[in-house]
């Protein structure tokens, strides 16, 4: 193991400390709950002397990522933070770094989005934002946080890659809770970042050089384009698995890549969920293993793009799947992963795949409720009737 | 410069406009392009490099400037380095481009070039959040009153009872019911370096305040507001565009001034304003004007010219302390 300091600080401090690590050129700062600490901490880190990027105190989210974007183009590491209505308000801006292929790293702290004002947990602004070509990762708690930012910024920048990447954790749960977590040493995460050195140096836009950042892309061109940003996609997936061995074999902390399986060997039924809700879920299926119950947990870790042939892998000769979603899906009553999930049904078989909505606007996901969903899930195995889609927090109340 | 007769009175019919004087590089862009004919954006992007030279990034959006400054595909109409961005994002883009090149060293000039639509309206935010943190970028608005790229659509710039395709006169109404917004005044109560306005009547005044926007961009944010009206928009002659120009500036409608160190000045003295009226006649989008029309335009023509006039005429009357001092970053 390598030397660390430990500190017990929240899931925003964490974002902060990690971002210090990899030391961007440009940040761009805008507040907003939950994802304040995130600035603010940036914001002391530079006033103190300890981050040596240029700090742009923006007049709102859209700018934010504008600002990033355009330092990125110009070559730059970057970096900005935001959470639910920044993100929404950032939506044009946005859909342009993606078509740029620019590695604009982008902590997004979850939470409701507009439409019914709830400042509170939960994951419909992440899920909103699905079609616009980000890579969007998704972590658990603090230690997964500081490491999966570090993990951003090498897979945004891989010359293989070159594309924008949200890390997603939970509002609240994640970002005000503290927890004790190893800081890696500044020449340990250079170190481990160098390997970006040693590939092709990307495109950058410099002063002189006739050379533009955004013409029209007519036709063919916007196709080919189009197929190339979606062929980056597809290789960010093993990528991410072989940024998380390297990161692993040199920090000594893996997390399994585009998913996390927790006793799934021999497992008959699985719980896929991903953020928060996984801890929570652990120690449920921890207690039901010791019961005999053939349960495993699938956390998912990277959503897009959609981690298809390790899910289908996973979920292959189970009997029935369970999938607790912390956001809804317009249009189809389940979830938004759920939904994904169903899409695989060709690969792993027609068995029972039940929907579960929770934890919306800061309702707690206890460990009851995931007793209950296991349970559901058993039920249907054993080919009872069952519900496709619960709303768990509604059911109990009613 | 003296001038005698003989042989030097041949070279002052051979001088060319004094404009040219500030020209430090040839044509960055094409000859034939995509604007319309007779359009004076042309001119005022044509310009551009030639005062600052080509060592500049030029910033832009979807405008009618758009097809001749973003290229299509692999083809471009220039030879500079170009940052296209969403319609929201030209100041907070050029922020970010600007900011980069202070951290690694590279002595750039940043130049936004967007229309009014995009400058007052949906970029007014980062327009003004961009000036007030006095970013190192040169910001161009060419003003051709409204969104011309999408077919004369009414914008804040739009001015009083003229014509457009979202203001259209009929039978309950008479064009445009408010006073337009006037921007480079509003830009000017931001903590800026500098700021401008100027038209493609006055070329050597506007090649002036490029060449000193570019100097006051070391220090912080300059703005240059360039009148520049729309053949198709406006309806006027495709030859006569500078001549519009021109009488706006004699009407007291556009007049010249510039602001730094907190001070403004007039560029261009009108010693005696045409009436509004010599003005309003070259364009089609005042046509349905009758008399009490031009009388309410002549008065918010007054009105604003007041206001100018008394920043201008007063001197260090207003003691601002002086805003271009940044705490070094």
């Amino acid at each position: 193991m390598r030397k660390h300091d430990t500190k017990v600080i929240t899931g925003n401090a964490c974002s902060a400390y990690a971002v210090r690590l990899c030391q961007p050129d440009v940040v761009a700062l805008y507040p907003i709950t939950p994802q304040t600490e995130v600035v603010e901490q940036l914001a002391r880190f530079k006033a103190d002397g300890e981050l040596q990027a240029e700090m742009i105190e923006v007049e709102g989210e859209n700018s934010a990522m504008n600002a990033v974007t355009a330092a990125s183009i110009a070559g730059g590491r970057v970096y900005t933070a935001t959470s639910s209505y920044g993100l929404a308000f950032m939506y044009d801006a946005m859909m342009q770094t993606a078509g740029f292929r620019a590695p604009v790293v982008m902590t997004n702290v979850n939470r409701e989005p507009p439409g019914i004002h709830a400042v509170s947990s939960g994951q419909q602004d992440m899920i909103a934002t699905r079609d616009i070509g980000w890579l969007q990762l998704v972590v658990e708690e603090n230690q997964e946080v500081m490491d999966v930012t570090i993990q951003a910024f090498r897979l945004a920048e891989d010359y293989d890659i070159q594309l924008p990447v949200m890390v997603n954790y939970d509002g609240y749960f994640v970002s005000h809770s503290a927890e004790a977590v190893k800081i890696p040493m500044p020449e340990d995460v250079a170190q481990y970042l160098s390997a970006l050195e040693k590939q092709p140096k990307r495109m950058k836009l410099v002063p002189g050089r006739s050379m533009g950042a955004g013409s029209h892309g007519l036709l063919l061109a916007y196709t080919e384009l189009r197929y190339k940003h979606v062929a980056a996609m597809e290789r960010a997936k093993a990528k991410f698995d072989q940024i998380d061995k390297e990161y692993g074999d040199f920090f000594g902390r893996y997390y399994g890549g585009q998913i996390e399986e927790y006793k799934t060997d021999g497992a008959d039924l699985i719980l896929v969920t991903s953020g928060s809700a996984a801890g929570t879920a652990k120690t449920v299926i921890d207690v039901m293993r010791d019961k005999g119950m053939k349960v495993g947990l699938i956390k998912l870790r990277m959503f897009r793009p959609f981690p298809r042939e390790r899910l289908s892998r996973a979920l292959q000769r189970r009997k029935a799947v369970g999938v607790l979603d912390r956001s809804v899906d317009f249009g189809w009553n389940c979830g938004p992963v759920y939904r994904e999930i169903r899409a695989l049904t060709p690969e792993i078989g027609c068995v029972p795949m039940l929907s579960f909505i929770a934890g919306l606007a800061n309702l707690d996901i206890t460990a009851g409720d995931v007793e209950a969903m296991i349970d559901d899930i058993y039920a249907a195995s054993l080919g009872s009737r069952f519900q496709e889609t619960t709303w768990v927090s509604l059911e109990e109340k009613t | 410069m003296g001038v005698t007769r003989g042989k030097d009175m041949i070279q002052r019919k051979k001088r060319l406009p004094r404009v040219f004087d500030y020209f430090v590089e040839e044509d960055q862009f094409a000859g034939g392009n995509t604007f319309c004919a007779g359009c004076p954006a042309e001119l005022a992007l044509r310009t551009v490099p030639k005062v600052m030279g080509k060592d500049i990034v030029m910033v832009g959006t979807p405008s009618c400037s758009a097809p001749v400054l973003h290229g299509q595909n692999l083809g471009s109409w220039h030879k500079l380095a170009y940052y296209a961005c969403v319609m929201t994002g030209v100041a907070s883009s050029a922020s970010g481009l600007a900011r980069y090149y202070q951290r690694v060293g590279i002595d750039a000039t940043v130049v936004c070039f967007t229309g009014d639509g995009d400058a007052n309206d949906v970029g007014f935010q980062p327009l003004s959040g961009a000036a007030e943190r006095n970013e190192h970028v040169v910001y161009i608005c060419y003003d051709n009153e409204g969104y011309m790229n999408t077919g004369n659509q009414r914008s804040s710039s739009t001015p009083l009872g003229a014509a457009t395709s979202t203001t259209p006169v009929g039978k309950s109404a008479r064009g445009k019911r408010n006073l337009s917004k006037y921007l480079p005044l509003v830009i000017a109560l931001h903590p800026v370096a500098y700021v401008a306005t100027a038209t493609l009547s006055n070329m050597e005044d506007y090649a002036k305040k490029l060449l000193k926007a570019k100097e006051k961009s070391k220090e912080g944010f300059a703005y240059i507001h360039v009148f520049s009206p729309c053949v198709v928009g406006s309806r006027i002659a495709t030859d006569s565009a500078i001549e519009v120009c021109r009488m706006a500036v004699r009407t007291n409608y556009f007049p010249l001034w510039e602001m730094e160190d907190a001070s403004f000045r007039f560029t261009y003295n009108v010693a005696h304003p045409r009436p509004i009226q010599e003005y309003l006649q070259l364009s089609g989008k005042f046509s349905h004007f009758n008399e009490e029309d031009v009388e309410r335009f002549q008065e918010a023509v007054n009105h604003r010219y007041t206001i100018v006039d008394s920043l201008c005429r007063s001197g260090g009357a207003f003691d601002i302390p002086s805003v271009q001092a940044t705490v070094s970053r």
